[in-house]
Protein backbone atom coordinates (compact mmCIF):
# COMPACT_ATOMS: atom_id res chain seq x y z
CA UNK A 1 0.00 0.00 0.00
CA UNK A 2 1.90 3.59 -0.99
CA UNK A 3 -0.57 5.68 -1.15
CA UNK A 4 0.09 7.97 2.53
CA UNK A 5 -3.43 9.21 2.37
CA UNK A 6 -4.34 5.37 3.19
CA UNK A 7 -1.75 4.66 6.22
CA UNK A 8 -2.60 8.58 7.77
CA UNK A 9 -6.20 7.36 7.31
CA UNK A 10 -5.47 3.57 9.24
CA UNK A 11 -3.57 6.22 11.64
CA UNK A 12 -6.79 7.82 12.82
CA UNK A 13 -8.53 4.61 12.86
CA UNK A 14 -6.06 3.36 15.58
CA UNK A 15 -6.19 6.37 17.68
CA UNK A 16 -9.81 6.19 17.88
CA UNK A 17 -12.57 4.16 15.86
CA UNK A 18 -14.67 6.21 13.93
CA UNK A 19 -16.97 6.35 10.64
CA UNK A 20 -16.48 7.43 7.22
CA UNK A 21 -17.43 11.18 7.36
CA UNK A 22 -16.38 11.81 10.48
CA UNK A 23 -13.08 10.12 9.86
CA UNK A 24 -12.82 12.56 6.52
CA UNK A 25 -13.79 15.79 8.65
CA UNK A 26 -10.53 14.59 11.44
CA UNK A 27 -8.32 13.69 8.56
CA UNK A 28 -8.93 17.46 7.32
CA UNK A 29 -7.73 18.81 10.96
CA UNK A 30 -5.11 16.14 11.96
CA UNK A 31 -2.94 17.01 8.58
CA UNK A 32 -3.80 20.53 7.56
CA UNK A 33 -0.75 21.24 5.38
CA UNK A 34 0.51 17.48 5.33
CA UNK A 35 -1.75 15.66 3.45
CA UNK A 36 -5.02 16.74 1.55
CA UNK A 37 -7.83 14.19 0.84
CA UNK A 38 -8.85 14.61 -3.23
CA UNK A 39 -12.41 14.84 -1.72
CA UNK A 40 -14.58 13.25 1.53
CA UNK A 41 -15.70 10.39 -1.04
CA UNK A 42 -12.00 9.28 -1.21
CA UNK A 43 -12.33 8.07 2.29
CA UNK A 44 -14.93 4.93 1.48
CA UNK A 45 -12.16 4.28 -1.48
CA UNK A 46 -9.66 3.83 0.97
CA UNK A 47 -11.76 2.22 4.17
CA UNK A 48 -12.70 -0.48 1.59
CA UNK A 49 -8.91 -1.17 0.52
CA UNK A 50 -7.77 -1.19 4.52
CA UNK A 51 -11.10 -3.59 4.71
CA UNK A 52 -10.10 -5.71 1.96
CA UNK A 53 -6.23 -5.78 3.06
CA UNK A 54 -7.34 -7.07 6.79
CA UNK A 55 -6.24 -3.77 8.34
CA UNK A 56 -9.56 -2.45 9.99
CA UNK A 57 -12.61 -3.89 10.28
CA UNK A 58 -16.29 -2.69 11.13
CA UNK A 59 -17.91 -2.55 14.41
CA UNK A 60 -20.56 -4.86 14.77
CA UNK A 61 -24.01 -3.47 15.56
CA UNK A 62 -22.59 -0.22 13.99
CA UNK A 63 -24.60 -0.26 10.84
CA UNK A 64 -28.54 1.09 12.46
CA UNK A 65 -30.95 3.62 11.78
CA UNK A 66 -31.86 5.28 8.52
CA UNK A 67 -28.19 6.51 8.08
CA UNK A 68 -26.18 4.14 8.91
CA UNK A 69 -22.97 5.06 10.15
CA UNK A 70 -20.77 1.91 10.42
CA UNK A 71 -17.87 2.48 12.76
CA UNK A 72 -14.52 0.77 11.45
CA UNK A 73 -11.65 0.22 14.01
CA UNK A 74 -7.97 -1.11 13.51
CA UNK A 75 -7.08 -5.13 13.54
CA UNK A 76 -3.77 -6.24 15.09
CA UNK A 77 -2.57 -6.79 11.63
CA UNK A 78 -3.34 -3.10 10.69
CA UNK A 79 -1.63 -2.07 14.32
CA UNK A 80 1.24 -3.93 13.20
CA UNK A 81 1.70 -2.58 9.64
CA UNK A 82 1.12 1.04 10.66
CA UNK A 83 4.26 0.36 12.98
CA UNK A 84 6.26 -1.03 10.38
CA UNK A 85 5.48 1.69 7.70
CA UNK A 86 6.23 4.46 10.83
CA UNK A 87 9.77 2.89 10.28
CA UNK A 88 10.19 2.48 6.56
CA UNK A 89 8.89 6.14 6.27
CA UNK A 90 11.97 7.14 8.73
CA UNK A 91 14.51 5.10 6.77
CA UNK A 92 12.87 7.00 3.07
CA UNK A 93 13.89 10.23 4.59
CA UNK A 94 17.45 9.61 5.88
CA UNK A 95 17.72 7.64 2.15
CA UNK A 96 16.19 11.44 0.43
CA UNK A 97 18.82 13.22 2.61
CA UNK A 98 21.64 11.22 1.65
CA UNK A 99 20.48 11.71 -2.35
CA UNK A 100 20.15 15.54 -1.77
CA UNK A 101 23.94 16.04 -0.73
CA UNK A 102 24.93 13.13 -3.07
CA UNK A 103 23.10 15.40 -6.46
CA UNK A 104 24.75 18.41 -4.90
CA UNK A 105 28.17 17.33 -5.16
CA UNK A 106 27.64 17.12 -8.92
CA UNK A 107 28.46 21.16 -8.85
CA UNK A 108 31.45 20.29 -7.48
CA UNK A 109 33.28 22.00 -10.74
CA UNK A 110 30.36 24.95 -10.37
CA UNK A 111 30.08 25.71 -7.04
CA UNK A 112 28.46 29.25 -7.51
CA UNK A 113 25.40 27.13 -8.76
CA UNK A 114 25.37 25.10 -5.62
CA UNK A 115 25.70 28.23 -3.38
CA UNK A 116 22.66 29.22 -4.84
CA UNK A 117 21.09 25.67 -4.02
CA UNK A 118 22.39 26.07 -0.69
CA UNK A 119 21.02 29.55 0.02
CA UNK A 120 17.37 28.45 -1.34
CA UNK A 121 17.45 25.58 0.40
CA UNK A 122 19.06 27.67 3.82
CA UNK A 123 16.29 30.49 3.08
CA UNK A 124 13.17 27.36 3.41
CA UNK A 125 14.90 26.24 6.11
CA UNK A 126 14.48 29.58 8.23
CA UNK A 127 10.94 30.42 6.78
CA UNK A 128 9.90 26.67 8.46
CA UNK A 129 11.89 27.62 11.57
CA UNK A 130 10.28 30.97 11.69
CA UNK A 131 6.94 29.17 10.96
CA UNK A 132 6.96 26.51 13.53
CA UNK A 133 4.58 28.05 17.00
CA UNK A 134 6.16 28.04 20.31
CA UNK A 135 3.39 25.82 22.30
CA UNK A 136 2.45 26.35 25.61
CA UNK A 137 3.86 22.86 27.67
CA UNK A 138 1.05 20.26 28.39
CA UNK A 139 -1.42 20.78 30.50
CA UNK A 140 -5.07 19.48 31.27
CA UNK A 141 -6.34 19.79 27.73
CA UNK A 142 -10.08 18.91 26.33
CA UNK A 143 -8.47 16.94 23.47
CA UNK A 144 -4.78 15.37 24.85
CA UNK A 145 -4.68 13.27 21.64
CA UNK A 146 -4.17 16.56 19.17
CA UNK A 147 -2.63 18.66 22.11
CA UNK A 148 0.05 16.02 22.32
CA UNK A 149 0.14 15.13 18.41
CA UNK A 150 0.79 19.27 17.67
CA UNK A 151 3.91 19.20 20.76
CA UNK A 152 5.68 15.87 18.77
CA UNK A 153 5.15 17.85 15.55
CA UNK A 154 6.33 21.08 16.73
CA UNK A 155 9.28 19.43 18.44
CA UNK A 156 10.78 17.12 15.55
CA UNK A 157 10.40 20.46 13.27
CA UNK A 158 12.28 22.25 15.35
CA UNK A 159 14.87 19.60 16.52
CA UNK A 160 15.31 18.56 12.91
CA UNK A 161 16.26 22.16 11.66
CA UNK A 162 18.84 22.04 14.30
CA UNK A 163 20.84 19.20 11.99
CA UNK A 164 20.00 20.65 9.00
CA UNK A 165 21.38 24.86 9.47
CA UNK A 166 24.88 23.09 10.58
CA UNK A 167 24.99 21.01 7.81
CA UNK A 168 24.25 23.95 5.55
CA UNK A 169 26.83 26.00 7.11
CA UNK A 170 29.02 22.92 6.00
CA UNK A 171 27.82 23.04 2.92
CA UNK A 172 28.50 26.42 2.31
CA UNK A 173 32.27 26.06 3.64
CA UNK A 174 32.81 23.44 1.06
CA UNK A 175 31.86 25.15 -1.99
CA UNK A 176 32.99 28.61 -1.20
CA UNK A 177 36.33 26.95 -0.55
CA UNK A 178 36.39 25.43 -3.88
CA UNK A 179 34.92 28.63 -5.04
CA UNK A 180 38.08 30.35 -4.08
CA UNK A 181 39.67 27.69 -5.41
CA UNK A 182 41.35 26.59 -2.17
CA UNK A 183 40.90 23.20 -2.75
CA UNK A 184 40.48 20.62 -5.82
CA UNK A 185 37.19 18.54 -6.08
CA UNK A 186 38.33 14.79 -4.84
CA UNK B 1 11.99 54.18 11.25
CA UNK B 2 13.31 51.09 12.14
CA UNK B 3 14.03 50.98 16.37
CA UNK B 4 16.98 48.56 14.97
CA UNK B 5 19.12 49.09 11.46
CA UNK B 6 22.51 47.60 10.98
CA UNK B 7 24.01 49.02 7.14
CA UNK B 8 27.05 46.99 6.38
CA UNK B 9 28.23 46.29 9.45
CA UNK B 10 32.14 44.81 9.54
CA UNK B 11 33.99 44.09 12.71
CA UNK B 12 37.33 41.92 12.66
CA UNK B 13 39.62 40.62 15.45
CA UNK B 14 43.11 39.82 15.69
CA UNK B 15 46.52 41.91 15.22
CA UNK B 16 46.32 41.32 11.36
CA UNK B 17 42.33 41.70 11.24
CA UNK B 18 42.56 38.06 10.34
CA UNK B 19 39.21 37.09 12.26
CA UNK B 20 36.23 38.53 10.51
CA UNK B 21 33.65 38.79 13.06
CA UNK B 22 31.02 40.42 10.89
CA UNK B 23 31.31 41.36 7.21
CA UNK B 24 29.06 43.72 5.57
CA UNK B 25 25.99 42.66 7.49
CA UNK B 26 22.79 44.55 7.40
CA UNK B 27 19.64 44.35 9.25
CA UNK B 28 16.29 45.70 9.66
CA UNK B 29 14.61 45.38 13.17
CA UNK B 30 10.93 47.01 13.89
CA UNK B 31 8.81 47.64 16.77
CA UNK B 32 6.73 44.51 17.57
CA UNK B 33 8.95 42.53 16.05
CA UNK B 34 11.38 39.28 17.63
CA UNK B 35 14.55 38.18 15.50
CA UNK B 36 16.46 35.36 15.81
CA UNK B 37 20.01 35.01 14.95
CA UNK B 38 21.40 31.34 14.42
CA UNK B 39 24.99 30.83 14.14
CA UNK B 40 27.49 28.02 15.14
CA UNK B 41 30.51 29.05 17.81
CA UNK B 42 32.95 31.79 16.97
CA UNK B 43 30.22 32.61 14.08
CA UNK B 44 30.19 36.32 15.06
CA UNK B 45 26.89 36.37 17.13
CA UNK B 46 27.58 37.47 20.22
CA UNK B 47 30.05 40.42 18.17
CA UNK B 48 26.43 41.36 16.27
CA UNK B 49 25.03 41.81 19.82
CA UNK B 50 27.62 43.75 21.21
CA UNK B 51 27.87 46.20 18.26
CA UNK B 52 23.73 46.54 17.99
CA UNK B 53 23.90 47.17 21.74
CA UNK B 54 26.78 49.76 20.97
CA UNK B 55 28.92 48.45 23.67
CA UNK B 56 31.53 47.80 20.74
CA UNK B 57 31.95 49.87 17.49
CA UNK B 58 32.19 48.52 14.44
CA UNK B 59 35.14 48.90 11.99
CA UNK B 60 32.72 49.94 9.17
CA UNK B 61 29.30 50.62 8.71
CA UNK B 62 26.41 52.29 10.62
CA UNK B 63 24.09 50.98 13.93
CA UNK B 64 21.44 53.20 14.57
CA UNK B 65 18.59 52.90 16.83
CA UNK B 66 15.91 54.88 16.43
CA UNK B 67 17.40 56.34 13.31
CA UNK B 68 20.08 57.85 15.51
CA UNK B 69 23.85 56.66 14.95
CA UNK B 70 24.97 54.71 18.14
CA UNK B 71 28.25 56.54 17.84
CA UNK B 72 26.75 60.23 17.99
CA UNK B 73 24.52 59.03 21.26
CA UNK B 74 26.35 59.75 24.48
CA UNK B 75 27.72 56.31 26.24
CA UNK B 76 24.58 56.45 27.99
CA UNK B 77 22.37 54.52 25.37
CA UNK B 78 22.71 51.71 26.93
CA UNK B 79 20.22 51.56 29.49
CA UNK B 80 18.21 54.05 27.48
CA UNK B 81 16.12 52.16 25.13
CA UNK B 82 18.56 49.20 24.21
CA UNK B 83 18.42 46.68 27.12
CA UNK B 84 21.15 44.56 26.71
CA UNK B 85 20.99 40.89 28.78
CA UNK B 86 23.87 40.36 30.91
CA UNK B 87 23.38 36.72 32.48
CA UNK B 88 25.62 37.00 34.99
CA UNK B 89 25.58 38.70 38.19
CA UNK B 90 27.68 40.69 40.10
CA UNK B 91 27.59 40.03 44.08
CA UNK B 92 28.90 43.90 43.86
CA UNK B 93 25.66 44.92 42.89
CA UNK B 94 23.38 43.62 45.10
CA UNK B 95 23.01 40.06 47.47
CA UNK B 96 19.42 39.13 46.53
CA UNK B 97 17.55 39.20 42.77
CA UNK B 98 15.72 42.00 43.62
CA UNK B 99 19.00 44.19 44.98
CA UNK B 100 20.62 43.10 41.39
CA UNK B 101 17.79 45.41 39.51
CA UNK B 102 17.71 48.24 41.98
CA UNK B 103 20.77 48.69 41.91
CA UNK B 104 21.31 49.60 38.48
CA UNK B 105 18.10 52.20 38.78
CA UNK B 106 19.29 53.92 41.81
CA UNK B 107 22.97 54.05 39.76
CA UNK B 108 20.74 55.84 37.18
CA UNK B 109 19.36 58.60 39.07
CA UNK B 110 16.13 56.86 40.26
CA UNK B 111 14.79 57.16 43.96
CA UNK B 112 14.81 54.18 45.99
CA UNK B 113 10.90 53.46 46.49
CA UNK B 114 9.84 54.18 42.92
CA UNK B 115 13.05 52.06 41.82
CA UNK B 116 12.06 49.20 44.21
CA UNK B 117 8.75 49.31 42.95
CA UNK B 118 9.96 49.52 39.35
CA UNK B 119 12.15 46.13 39.86
CA UNK B 120 9.65 44.49 41.58
CA UNK B 121 7.09 45.12 38.32
CA UNK B 122 9.71 44.30 36.01
CA UNK B 123 9.87 40.21 38.11
CA UNK B 124 6.43 40.07 38.18
CA UNK B 125 6.73 40.62 34.46
CA UNK B 126 9.15 37.76 33.90
CA UNK B 127 6.99 35.50 35.88
CA UNK B 128 9.90 35.49 38.28
CA UNK B 129 8.06 37.49 41.22
CA UNK B 130 8.52 34.80 43.78
CA UNK B 131 12.47 34.65 43.01
CA UNK B 132 12.74 38.23 44.46
CA UNK B 133 14.34 37.36 47.62
CA UNK B 134 16.43 34.48 46.43
CA UNK B 135 20.21 34.86 46.05
CA UNK B 136 21.68 34.63 42.29
CA UNK B 137 22.93 31.40 42.92
CA UNK B 138 20.13 29.95 44.27
CA UNK B 139 18.40 30.72 40.84
CA UNK B 140 18.10 27.65 38.30
CA UNK B 141 19.26 28.53 34.78
CA UNK B 142 15.60 29.33 33.28
CA UNK B 143 15.22 31.53 36.13
CA UNK B 144 18.55 32.71 35.87
CA UNK B 145 17.75 34.20 32.48
CA UNK B 146 14.29 35.55 33.25
CA UNK B 147 16.17 37.78 36.07
CA UNK B 148 18.38 39.03 33.16
CA UNK B 149 15.08 39.64 31.25
CA UNK B 150 13.62 41.45 34.15
CA UNK B 151 16.60 43.24 34.74
CA UNK B 152 16.83 44.77 31.13
CA UNK B 153 13.20 45.50 31.41
CA UNK B 154 13.17 47.85 34.47
CA UNK B 155 14.85 50.06 32.58
CA UNK B 156 12.00 49.93 29.63
CA UNK B 157 13.55 49.07 26.97
CA UNK B 158 12.30 49.44 22.97
CA UNK B 159 15.06 46.80 21.92
CA UNK B 160 15.63 44.32 23.58
CA UNK B 161 19.16 41.98 22.93
CA UNK B 162 19.59 38.94 24.55
CA UNK B 163 22.35 36.22 23.54
CA UNK B 164 21.72 32.13 24.35
CA UNK B 165 18.15 32.57 26.10
CA UNK B 166 17.64 29.33 26.31
CA UNK B 167 21.06 27.63 26.85
CA UNK B 168 21.55 25.35 29.35
CA UNK B 169 18.13 25.68 30.09
CA UNK B 170 15.30 22.77 30.53
CA UNK B 171 13.83 21.42 28.00
CA UNK B 172 10.27 22.02 29.50
CA UNK B 173 11.04 25.39 30.74
CA UNK B 174 13.08 26.43 27.11
CA UNK B 175 9.17 27.11 25.10
CA UNK B 176 8.47 29.24 28.36
CA UNK B 177 10.76 31.74 28.22
CA UNK B 178 10.94 32.07 24.64
CA UNK B 179 7.24 32.62 25.15
CA UNK B 180 8.05 35.13 27.18
CA UNK B 181 9.96 37.00 24.89
CA UNK B 182 7.02 36.66 22.18
CA UNK B 183 4.99 38.49 24.29
CA UNK B 184 7.42 41.20 24.82
CA UNK B 185 7.79 41.29 21.18
CA UNK B 186 3.57 41.26 20.80
CA UNK B 187 3.95 44.76 23.61
CA UNK B 188 5.94 46.20 20.88
CA UNK B 189 9.28 45.91 22.40
CA UNK B 190 11.84 44.69 19.36
CA UNK B 191 14.10 41.95 20.50
CA UNK B 192 16.97 40.53 18.79
CA UNK B 193 18.59 37.15 20.21
CA UNK B 194 21.35 34.86 18.93
CA UNK B 195 21.47 31.23 19.69
CA UNK B 196 23.01 28.05 18.76
CA UNK B 197 20.12 26.43 19.21
CA UNK B 198 17.29 26.06 16.02
CA UNK B 199 14.83 25.54 18.23
CA UNK B 200 15.15 29.22 19.76
CA UNK B 201 14.00 30.02 16.02
CA UNK B 202 10.17 29.09 16.52
CA UNK B 203 8.03 31.87 15.63
CA UNK B 204 10.65 34.25 14.98
CA UNK B 205 12.36 35.99 11.78
CA UNK B 206 15.19 33.52 11.88
CA UNK B 207 18.23 34.54 10.17
CA UNK B 208 22.28 32.78 10.22
CA UNK B 209 25.48 33.80 10.68
CA UNK B 210 28.29 32.22 9.10
CA UNK B 211 31.81 33.50 9.13
CA UNK B 212 30.75 36.62 10.26
CA UNK B 213 28.15 36.43 7.41
CA UNK B 214 24.33 37.02 7.40
CA UNK B 215 21.32 34.68 5.66
CA UNK B 216 18.45 35.75 5.62
CA UNK B 217 15.78 38.58 5.43
CA UNK B 218 17.52 41.21 6.63
CA UNK B 219 14.44 43.66 6.93
CA UNK B 220 10.87 42.60 7.39
CA UNK B 221 8.91 41.67 4.32
CA UNK B 222 5.74 44.29 4.54
CA UNK B 223 2.66 42.71 3.35
CA UNK B 224 1.93 44.41 -0.27
CA UNK B 225 -0.52 47.32 -0.34
CA UNK B 226 -3.83 46.56 -2.34
CA UNK B 227 -5.70 49.99 -3.06
CA UNK B 228 -9.08 49.59 -2.64
CA UNK B 229 -11.05 49.40 -5.94
CA UNK B 230 -13.94 52.55 -6.14
CA UNK B 231 -17.26 51.08 -7.21
CA UNK B 232 -20.11 52.07 -8.82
Amino acid sequence: MQSAVHWALLGLVIERPSYGYELAHRFEHAYDGMLQLSGFSYVYTALDTLLCRGMIEEISGTRTGRQPKPRYRATAEGVRSYQERLIAQMREDFRRSRLFARQLAVFAQEPEIALDVIERYGQACLEEAGETPVLAPAGPCADPVSGLAARLVSEERRLAMGARLPWIDYARREFKALAAGRIQPR
Amino acid sequence: MSVLELEHVSKCYGQLNEHVALCDASLKIEAGEMVVVWGMRRSGRSTLLRIAAGIEKPDTGVVRFEGQDLRARSSRALGEGIGYCRKRFSPSEGRLVIDQLITGLIARGLPPTLAGSRARAALERAEIGACATLRPAELDYAEAVRAAIARSLAFAPKLLLIDEPTIGVDLLARDGILMLLHSLAQQGMAILASTGESTSLSGARALTLSDGELYGQPARELATVVPLRRTG
